[in-house]
């Protein structure tokens, strides 16, 4: 193997936020045209933060960024895409209400918005991918994959050399995949491309990649050629050998005994925006982990069982009575819900603590119940924040001053002052730091304590075998599989989640 | 020197009594111009106007038989913005309500000779709820947004006025009906000492809490301030009152129905979760609550308003042009909007809007006493407008909390 110069390189690259968050530490990474290069990391070690130093959307604090031999400094992502470095995110930027033709020459300078030679240019752009889209379309009317396409030919339309391609298959359908797999192949075999692809994938890194490298904690951990790899040791460096102290707690649990009627049982629940029917039955004092990659269908799974998707179809019963497909027989019924994306989905920003706390229940706070007193209320929100150690000085701070970890702590506050006997946490320590995060995990452990139900979703496998009982997996919208706490391992829920090749044998070791 | 010694011990004293976990009051903000902006507004309009008419030598602006009349005239606008400032907190928008209110003005007129004026303004108020209801499904329903369906409406709405009416003005002529229509809107009666008693009540709760929260060591909330407030200007105007104070009718409807609408916004539950549903309605939605029938009964409450206000108007004419209350869905806005209601919902204050819709009035009103004419009307409004969402928008800093009662 000749040595190939490299086009990008990192040499200790730093980033360190105002907030004192250090996100990388000292990165190193070569990038050769010609190959894929595969990127791999567990949440919060420092992905993000890398593609946005190479886009120029933030600065490295040190270190340096060589592009073509020569040490380069970029401030924004124009810089970059001028220089030849494009980047094509996870939640693709387009605008919907323009053609096609439109999106993939945004960023061209000229004065008419229909000229010949960008059509031409696009003609070019479809014979060289080997793929062709209607120009004219309008993007809101494309498939998610077709976006995706757009999105690749607005990389392709800056004339770049670097594609950096973050997370593009994590919402694709499989033959929409098999579309942006072949793309990657013809760009790099066929254009001596250099791609940079991000994925939670590990099937598709082995295939399609040819060098891996793996972040953790904000240094690259592993860089190697993928043909010296097996998914194994990608899935053993992603992870890591930290055992936090919640996981050796776990170890000392006794296993939860499902004796008696199940509080909570789901039958056939399937929902068209991708989940496929399911059952479940959950003892009271269990806590279930879903395992699941974004787009697995674990958020779906959860809204279908809390009655909030209405097009979600089958039964949902709690203590053996079937409850409503409403979120307002949800409540009823004594299930909460804190969703995914806490600002949006869970809490009302221009309230304050006390008043988003007690809004799911009122009841409790009110007289001739009917009129809330505020007095009550704000001893609630008093006791939340002692409850949780929520730092805030008083209740009446607006949730959106709270940071992340508090806020997150607020809308699982709300359901705690009701009578809620199943709790359903979709990613609850997202984004936070890492003594939140533990509060939260030994909050859930404590209502299980309590004899209640908990549904626990979370892109961090290690999460969830420190605080569940026994693990769903999810994948494509469907369970693939259910492990024991205590038989499995975090290494071993990353291939299922992230790769179908997990075998009987893998899940014995 | 001793007396140095002692003012800091004193002062250490002073700092040590207010418990030191306790928030302190920001009077920045309470007094600031986003919490009392239209308050200040008001009051500055008031003495302008007063030291305007003074030097001129005009009626005396101040005098009470002309602000009874400033809120006689805001009266119907009142109710409907009070009505709108509902829609608004709900998160919605509605451009109807004045073609809703000409329509229920128009079948009352148009039916009262034959079926007698309460099954007419009986048929009136049901006709301006299905409006509502129509209205509120389209946009919960549907999934269209509300200022295009609710523009839609009112084009249609008046284009129902005229077709009923067919274009012609309509008045009624039955002595029964025409009596009842002097006496429901007409009607006057003394309340010297209902508003000498409201104040005085306002001003002893408002004092009480404020104490109490000031023994407790809380922060001052904006609510017992405003009742004080609120009780000082009624007792200054029972004092000028000078023993007696008649009240018209409509002012009397504007007072019950803005004051079940405040009680119902800042203390029932409804109105908490009407607040959460205009504030972040997915959220409100995945803590139980079902926003769609809030934000559907929002519309069918302002039409219904609006409906009211027809009535209203149709009974102080005894008559209707088709074109009657044309526009008057902006002054509505206008003045829901100086109250500091925001357009994104979540937020705004009946009280509030009430002193926007007399801010309006008395600049018309002020216009009228110095002879200033309509010609420069409509510019000072729309200056007025645009100066008040400037400060709502960038004078009070950082964004506090906006829904206080």
């Amino acid at each position: 193997m000749q040595p190939i110069e490299p086009i990008m390189q990192l040499r200790g690259v730093t980033k360190a936020f105002p907030n004192g968050t250090l996100a990388l530490r000292g990165v190193d990474l070569d990038i050769e045209p010609g190959k894929v290069h595969g990127l791999l990391g567990a949440n919060g070690a420092g992905k993000s933060t890398l593609i946005k130093i190479l886009s120029g959307a933030y600065r490295a604090t040190l270190g340096k960024i060589i592009w073509r031999g020569e040490p380069v400094t970029w401030d924004n992502p124009k810089a970059a895409n001028d220089m030849g470095v494009a980047t094509i995110h996870q939640h693709i930027p387009l605008v919907p209400t323009l053609s096609v033709l439109e999106n993939i020459f945004l960023g061209n300078n000229g004065s008419w918005r229909r000229s010949s030679a960008s059509r031409e240019q696009f003609d070019k752009l479809c014979a060289r991918v080997g793929y062709w889209l209607d120009p004219t379309a309008l993007v809101s009317s494309l498939s998610i994959g077709q976006r995706q396409m757009v999105s690749i030919f607005q990389a392709l339309g800056t004339g770049a050399d670097l594609i950096v391609m973050d997370e593009p298959t994590a919402s694709l359908a499989s033959d929409e995949r098999e579309l942006v797999y072949a793309t990657v192949r013809r760009l790099s075999k066929g254009e001596n491309k250099a791609i940079l692809f991000v994925s939670h994938f590990l099937d598709e890194v082995m295939a399609l990649t040819d060098q891996v490298t793996v972040l953790r904690d904000g240094k690259a951990v592993l860089r190697a050629e993928t043909a010296n790899l097996d998914e194994n040791q990608i899935a053993e460096a992603i992870v890591g050998k930290q055992i936090v102290a919640l996981e050796r707690e776990a170890e000392h649990r006794d296993p939860v005994v499902a004796t008696g009627k199940p509080l909570l049982e789901v039958r056939n629940l399937t929902s068209p925006s991708g989940l496929a029917p399911i059952s479940l039955a959950v003892a009271p004092g269990e806590v279930v982990g879903i395992a699941g990659l974004l787009g697995s269908g674990r958020s779906e799974l959860l809204h279908a069982i809390y009655g909030s998707d209405r097009y979600a179809s089958g039964t949902v019963a709690v203590n053996g009575e079937q409850i409503g497909r409403s979120t307002g027989a949800a409540v009823k019924a004594g299930i909460g819900l804190v969703p995914e994306d806490r600002m949006a989905q869970g809490l009302v920003p221009d309230f304050e603590i006390w008043r988003n706390v007690s809004l799911p229940a009122l009841h409790g706070v009110s007289a001739l119940n009917s009129l809330p007193i505020a007095e009550r209320e704000r001893e609630r929100a008093w006791q939340a924040i002692r409850l949780l150690s929520i730092k805030a000085d008083s209740p009446e701070i607006l949730v959106k001053e709270l940071s992340g970890g508090n806020a997150q702590k607020v809308t699982i506050a709300k359901w705690l002052f009701s009578d809620v006997r199943l709790f359903l946490l979709d990613e609850p320590t997202a984004g936070i730091d890492i003594g939140a995060k533990t509060e939260i995990l030994r909050l859930v452990r404590q209502l299980a304590g309590e004899g209640k139900c908990v549904i626990i979703v979370s892109s961090e496998f290690e999460e969830l075998i420190a605080v569940s009982d026994r693990i769903l997996v999810m994948r494509d919208g469907r369970c693939i599989a259910e492990r024991k706490t205590s038989e499995t391992t975090e290494h071993e829920l990353l291939l299922l989640a992230g790769g179908q090749s997990a075998t009987p044998e893998v899940a014995i070791h | 020197m001793n007396t140095d010694v002692q003012l800091k011990v004193e002062r250490q004293n002073v700092s040590e009594t207010g418990a030191p976990a306790a928030p302190r009051t920001d009077w920045r903000r309470l007094f600031g111009l986003r919490e009392m902006g239209v308050y200040y507004a008001l009051l500055l309009l008031i003495i302008v106007l007063a030291f305007i008419t003074g030097y001129l030598g005009r009626a005396n602006y101040l005098s009470v038989l002309n602000l009874s009349n400033v809120v006689y005239q805001s009266s119907l606008i009142a109710i409907m913005a009070v009505a709108m400032t509902v829609v608004l907190i709900s998160g919605n928008f509605d451009l109807s309500v004045a073609s809703v209110a000409a329509l229920a003005a128009a079948l009352l007129i148009g039916n009262a000779d034959t079926l007698g004026f309460w099954p007419a303004a009986g048929i009136a108020m049901a006709a301006a709820m299905a409006i509502g209801l129509l209205n509120g499904a389209i946009v919960q329903f549907v999934g269209i947004n509300a200022f295009i369906v609710t523009l839609g409406t009112m084009t249609a709405v008046r284009g129902l006025v005229l077709i009923y009416t067919d274009g012609r003005s309509l008045s009624a002529s039955d002595p029964g009906v025409v009596e009842t229509m002097r006496n429901f809107e007409g009607g006057r009666h003394d309340f010297f000492w209902l508003i000498v008693a409201g104040g005085i009540a306002l001003l002893a709760y408002g004092l009480t809490e404020f104490l109490k929260s000031y023994r407790a060591g809380a922060a001052l909330r904006p609510t017992p301030l405003g009742m004080t407030l609120g009780g000082i200007a009624l007792l200054l105007l029972a004092w000028a009152a000078d023993g007696e104070l008649l009240v018209r009718n409509p002012v009397i409807y504007m007072g019950v129905f803005s004051a079940v609408v405040w009680f119902t916004l800042t203390f029932t539950m409804v109105g908490r979760r009407l607040y959460a549903s205009g504030g972040n309605s997915e959220a409100a939605r995945l803590s139980g609550i079902n926003v769609t029938r809030y934000k559907l009964m929002a519309f069918v409450f302002c039409s219904a308003a609006a409906g009211f206000a027809g009535i209203l108007f149709a009974s102080r004419l005894r008559s209707i042009n088709p074109a009657g209350l044309q526009g008057a869905e902006l002054t509505v806005i206008a003045a829901a909007i100086l109250g500091g209601t925001s357009l994104f919902g979540g937020a705004g204050s009946v009280v509030k809007t009430l002193a926007g819709a007399l801010l309006l009035y008395s600049l018309t009103n002020g216009f009228n006493i110095m002879n200033l004419g309509a010609n420069w009307q409509g510019l000072i409004e729309g200056i007025v407008v645009v100066t008040a969402a400037a400060i709502y928008t960038v004078g009070g800093g950082r964004a506090k909390s906006k829904t206080g009662g």
